[in-house]
């Protein structure tokens, strides 16, 4: 899966989520900061691997579905996030994936990985 | 939601205990967080699971200060059963863990929001602000 960030995007997340904090939201308080500009909310990016998880995995994903991830570097606006997840290990009862989102220049910004039930 | 006097997260020890918080998503959230995200797959009645935790972690944000510079660096969500729009819903969140690196206070925030019919979704938030004695 495939996604423009864009400020507009960000804005609108900080709206949905209430998280209007500044280093998200406030383009001249974020440049003072050591970002220089304003990066996404964790939560926004990694709102794409939930997607990708629901859309692969539907209701199971919902009622047993496990994340563990770690943001590794910061989203800015106009970063082209790609999300992914690869089976690490498989059983009888769940599988478990590799999953990531990855910047338009390959920067890992979010790594970790999910499980979810099997399907009986 | 509430919110009381607010005490930095870095002052805050292990084992905290946020005031639980009643609260519900409508469908006019999950719409909003949904195109905010840019999710097409349409839950309908169904709330993302992390539009549930992302508001729940704001909730908790709401009664606490975090300092200039704190970064949020890693989440853990488990899903226990799905979330409907308008479905009352309690968040309780406790400070699972505190520890000090570098300058840094790193706590993990523990937050468990449930229906009527028990625990939906259990969440585990690492956030590090600046502000730690080392």
């Amino acid at each position: 899966m495939v996604r423009l960030v864009s400020q507009q995007r960000i804005d609108a997340y900080a709206g949905a989520s209430g998280d209007h904090n500044p280093i998200h939201v406030d383009p001249s308080f974020a440049r003072a900061t050591p970002f220089g500009g304003t990066i996404a909310h964790g939560m926004l990016v990694l709102a794409l691997i939930g997607e990708m998880m629901r859309g692969a995995f539907g209701e199971a994903w919902s009622t047993s579905g496990k994340l563990k991830v770690r943001f590794k570097a910061p989203t800015r606006p106009g970063d082209t996030i790609t999300a992914s997840a690869v089976l690490s290990k498989e059983s009888a009862d769940d599988a478990e994936y590799a999953v990531q989102c990855v910047s338009q220049s390959g920067e890992i910004l979010i790594e970790g990985r999910a499980s979810v039930k099997a399907v009986s | 939601m509430t919110s009381t006097a607010r005490t930095s997260i870095s002052a805050l020890s292990r084992g905290h205990e946020f005031p639980s918080v009643a609260f519900t998503v409508s469908e006019k959230v999950v719409r909003a967080y949904l195109d905010a995200v840019g999710d097409a797959h349409g839950y309908a009645e169904t709330v993302p699971p992390l539009a549930a935790v992302a508001l729940g972690l704001s909730a908790v944000q709401e009664q606490i200060a975090l300092p200039e510079g704190s970064l949020h660096t890693g989440q853990e969500v488990e899903h226990h059963a799905p979330v409907r729009a308008g479905e009352a819903l309690t968040l309780t969140g406790r400070i699972a863990q505190r520890s000090e690196r570098q300058g840094f206070v790193v706590s993990v925030i523990e937050l468990e929001i449930a229906t009527v019919a028990g625990v939906a979704i259990r969440a585990r938030s690492t956030i590090m602000a600046p502000g730690g004695a080392s």
